[in-house]
């Protein structure tokens, strides 16, 4: 909004503060207390805190996972039959009594509960919740079940955000903004990608771009990153092989990468749909065994040959990259990776979709590469590119985060030239999985939950109405400043106007009311300029892409604003009224 | 005080004593997660270096199946550790998984382009998959980096020697010579190594250079009957046949059953009795020897009708066999002593009809064979 009067200029509070007075800018200790513990200073100091006990957390949170690993599995990489089958399986019903009677919160992936905190719960998120979350999915993950750490870790963060704000007494906007900045922090840390972190929780959780908040999301991802590869290494979670693109023909190879995401993101997410609800409505008593049935059947696949789908797989990830899986074997690893995640899941076990997400993505992409090097010869082939791309094309088909997904591949693989290929294949992905199934996953299960949180991506596509969509012409309602008073009375004189603007020479709008020009009038001050009687009523002016809402603020207060030319000021380019933009929007809600 | 003063005074209170709780917190927490990285990453290390022990005893037993399976465990504890990654590399290759193989190995070149193992692992790699021009870029990197663990001059020795192999398997026997004569320098007076190359050297037909590196190992182990077999071998090719036979006698003496140095110690015998121009013969003997070949070259002609017909070298108009009949009566004993250089014209015709049946009928008998050896021990031919 832009205003033509110094007169406008104040200065920028945030809500609930009031402005300090004279003598509280005095330097005395006190006062230099008072300045750095002001909330919003406070609230930049304590997302660093945040995201140094996220990191923490999370690296004892990875700790854990791989004790029981360890103990649950064995140390090696050919697992026992019998631990095979036992471990998910005893896992399971462990969980599945914590769940019942311990820990009823802290079932799910944790990217909806935050953003329930956000949004209904004042950022409440309990501490207890994010200790259920960190126990029964270190125990879930690490005991073969196929789950991620890392919306567990985002929920963890979020919920250590949470208690720490209630420890401060924040506000309630920034206690509801401190889940967030946590949920950043722990998505960061167990992700060792701050850049996704942030654009992940914009993207997906707050949904907004401010400067305020941006600061202090980006602040926690940085701390907890720091901390995390101050104790496990900077290393990326895969080794990434170099990569190739040689030919632009080889794009319509990715495109149909991003095809077969799209469908297999389609898939994945319909089962999730369609098998949760039917799951939850069984008896309460199968509860109990529902992660342990989904446990063991986990087990029977890896006993069957495919022990990669058990846990996160980031190590077989990394083996696809390098190209030690047929390409068959690869398809069949995605394939059997989107059913146990889908019995993981839907029995109700703790636990991220982030990691089997990529692992389907990254099997898939070196799957499709792999088939389409046999059947194309001659077409270059890297799996480790075809694996990146479509971990990419996975992520913005089943999570919905193109954005997100875009700078996740870059940030994993560290090579720009990636870009073009993820792009293109992402695209595809998205727009496939978007025109088959509307409603993302976590939309979905929210709603299954009985929530109706604000969906970011029905926010990115809706509509927003414009100006430029309610101003009428600005024939006839205006003059310039030059002209008499007597003029401005003939224009408002057939009854239809109640306001006459008036352009002044620098640039400024007034208005001059129907009756002001009568008063004027009747005071024998017709021959008087415009500019003489209406210098001091200035008034703010839109232009043609504000949107509807903005507009709305003001005119409720100018009865008439004008509209005007970005490039050229002087240029009216219509007016608005609050008839306008009533109708506006009475208009498209018909629509 | 007012009652905002008294807010801020709460205020001030409050919030520098949460973030000091805070502070110390996380200090206990920071830690508390030191000491657990400490315990984690010690039992990660030692499960790395428990399961890489394991690996490498497998690999060097060949048992590849469980080593490829070891050592993956291993780098699951220990990931960028670069020996268990050629380690399993090397057992993958053992496995003929060249593929998963060369991705380890092509990650570490990036690392280090100057590993000679790493080099010498790819080049392997290459020549189980047949690409012969990589396989040789690699073999010579391997030659010329560095080994940063063990003898280097060893193992470099041992890549030269996998590449010398590798060439004479691809027939590349001009650039396996080459490296074989490099191959010297590093060699010393190694017997096994101076047999080695006797016998690769003798692969690449360079019996001179075999030899020298036969008699080499012999002066250090003289009975060595592989040895002998190899010296006996490369004297015979070089048609020194009274070291031949020498070597080759010494060799049967210590292993009978040798059936190669057996035919070439009969053929050597052969040669030497039936050589007319062999040095400190007695005249009547060498004639003897001439008569003896001239009947032999008859009856490989009447065996031959093809060779016979053969233009003769002398005279374009006259076959082989009317040359053979216009000497017939002349070659004699008594007609060599009244014409010394008709033994040579003899000899010549003999040799031509040899080589004409050889190449017309094959199969020569011992007898015809050795002809043809003296026909090129003389002729160079």
């Amino acid at each position: 909004m832009s205003t033509s009067s110094s007169s406008h200029a104040r200065t920028v509070l945030e809500e609930g503060q009031e402005a300090p007075s004279a003598h509280e800018f005095a330097f005395t200790p006190q006062a230099l207390l008072r300045s750095v513990f002001r909330e919003d200073r406070l609230f930049i100091i304590l997302a660093v805190f945040i995201g140094i006990f996220s990191g923490l957390a999370v690296v004892c949170f990875r700790f854990i996972i791989e004790w029981v690993r360890i103990y649950a599995l064995g140390s090696g990489v050919v697992l026992s039959p019998l631990r095979m089958l036992l471990a998910p399986s005893l896992a399971g019903l462990v969980i599945a009594v914590l769940a019942i009677h311990v820990f009823p919160q802290s079932r799910g992936s944790g990217v909806n509960q935050t953003k329930a905190a956000l949004y209904i719960f004042n950022g409440y998120i309990s501490f207890r919740t994010a200790i259920g979350k960190f126990i029964m999915s270190s125990l879930a993950i690490g005991a073969g079940h196929s789950l991620g750490p890392e919306d567990p870790s985002l929920q963890i963060g979020a919920g250590l955000a949470s208690a720490i704000g209630r420890r401060m007494h924040l506000s309630r906007d920034r206690m509801r903004l401190i889940g967030p900045i946590g949920a950043a922090a722990g998505l960061a840390a167990a992700f060792n990608a701050p850049i996704s972190a942030v654009l992940f929780v914009i993207e997906e959780v707050i949904g907004r771009w401010t400067a305020g908040i941006l600061g202090s999301v980006v602040l926690s991802a940085v701390s907890s990153v720091v901390v995390m590869r101050w104790f496990l290494g900077s290393e990326s979670l895969f080794r990434i092989p170099p990569v190739e693109i040689r030919r632009p023909s080889e794009l319509v190879a990715y495109c149909v990468l991003g095809i077969i995401g799209g469908f297999a993101s389609v898939a994945f997410a319909t089962g999730i749909g369609a098998l949760r609800p039917r799951f939850r409505d069984l008896p309460r008593w199968t509860q109990y065994f529902q992660p342990a049935i989904a446990g063991l059947l986990i087990g029977c696949i890896a006993w069957l040959g495919a022990p990669q789908v058990m846990g996160a797989g980031y190590e077989y990830m990394d083996e696809a990259m390098h190209g030690h899986f047929t390409w068959q074997f690869l398809a069949i690893l995605a394939g059997l990776k989107i059913v146990a995640t889908l019995l993981s899941f839907v029995s109700g076990t703790p636990g991220g979709m982030f990691a089997p997400t990529l692992f389907i993505g990254a099997m898939l992409g070196a799957a499709v590469g792999g088939a389409e090097h046999t059947l194309l010869p001659h077409m270059h082939f890297s799996p480790g590119t075809y694996a990146l791309v479509g971990m990419g094309v996975l992520f913005a088909g089943f999570l919905r985060a193109p954005m997100t997904s875009v700078f996740m591949v870059l940030e994993v693989s560290g090579n720009y030239s990636i870009i073009v290929p993820v792009l293109v294949a992402n695209t595809f992905a998205y727009l496939i999985a978007r025109t088959l199934q509307p409603t993302s996953v976590f939309d979905e299960l929210t709603r299954q939950d009985g929530l109706e949180l604000p969906s970011m991506e029905e926010q990115r596509e809706e509509n927003i109405l414009r100006v430029e969509d309610a101003m009428q012409s600005p024939k006839g309602w205006w003059l310039e400043s030059d002209k008499l008073v007597e003029d401005a009375a003939r224009l408002v004189a057939d009854g239809e106007k109640s306001e006459v603007l008036v352009h002044l020479r620098d640039h400024g709008w007034c208005a001059l009311t129907k009756a002001e020009i009568d008063d004027l009038m009747a005071t024998g001050d017709g021959l008087d300029t415009l500019a003489e009687v209406a210098h001091d009523k200035h008034i703010p002016y839109l232009h043609p892409d504000h949107s509807l809402d903005m507009a709305l603020r003001y005119v409720d207060r100018w009865p008439l604003v004008p509209v005007v030319n970005r490039a050229n000021m002087r240029k009216l380019e219509g007016v608005i009224s609050e008839r306008d933009v009533l109708n506006r929007y009475r208009d498209f809600e018909g629509v | 005080m007012s009652l905002k003063g008294k807010w801020y005074a709460l205020y001030l209170r409050r919030e520098p004593a949460s973030l000091a709780l805070l502070f110390g917190l996380l200090v206990v927490f920071f830690a508390f997660v030191t000491g657990l990285s400490r315990i984690y990453f010690a039992q990660q290390q030692a499960l790395a270096v428990r399961w890489s022990e394991r690996g490498t005893a497998n690999l060097k037993d060949h048992n590849y199946v469980p080593a490829v399976d070891e050592l993956r465990a291993a780098l699951r504890y220990s990931r960028d550790n670069q020996g268990y990654q050629l380690s399993l590399a090397e057992a993958l290759i053992g496995l003929d998984r060249t593929s998963e193989a060369e991705a380890y190995l092509v990650n570490l070149w990036e690392e280090q382009p100057e590993n000679g193992r790493v080099n010498l692992d790819l080049a392997r790699v290459a020549v189980q998959e047949g690409l012969t021009r990589r396989a040789l870029r690699y073999y010579h990197n391997a030659i010329y980096a560095n080994w940063p663990e063990g003898d280097q001059v060893a193992q470099i020795r041992d890549a030269r020697i996998e590449l010398i192999q590798y060439l004479l398997r691809i027939k590349s026997t001009a650039q396996a010579q080459s490296e074989l004569i490099s191959l010297q320098v590093y060699l010393g007076d190694d017997t096994a190594y101076q047999k080695l190359l006797g016998d690769m050297f003798s692969q690449t037909g360079d019996y001179d250079h075999a030899l020298s590196a036969y008699r080499l190992s012999l002066s250090a182990k003289p009975r060595d009957a592989a040895t002998l077999a190899g010296a006996g071998n490369a004297a015979f090719q070089l048609g020194r046949y009274e070291l031949a036979t020498r070597y080759l006698r010494q060799n049967l003496a210590l292993d009978s059953s040798n059936k190669n140095s057996r035919d070439q110690l009969h053929m050597a015998d052969l040669v030497l009795r039936m050589d007319p121009f062999r040095a400190q013969i007695p005249t009547a003997d060498r004639y003897k020897a001439v008569v003896n070949a001239f009947q032999i070259a008859s009856k490989r002609l009447d065996a031959c009708p093809v060779a016979a017909s053969y233009a003769s070298s002398t005279d374009p108009k006259k076959d082989l066999s009317q040359e053979w009949s216009d000497l017939e009566r002349k070659v004699t004993p008594a007609g060599l002593r009244r014409d010394p250089d008709l033994a040579n014209t003899t000899m010549d015709l003999v040799f031509t009809i040899e080589r004409q049946a050889n190449i017309w009928c094959g199969s020569p008998s011992d007898t015809d064979r050795a002809l043809l050896l003296i026909a090129r021990l003389h002729e160079g031919s």
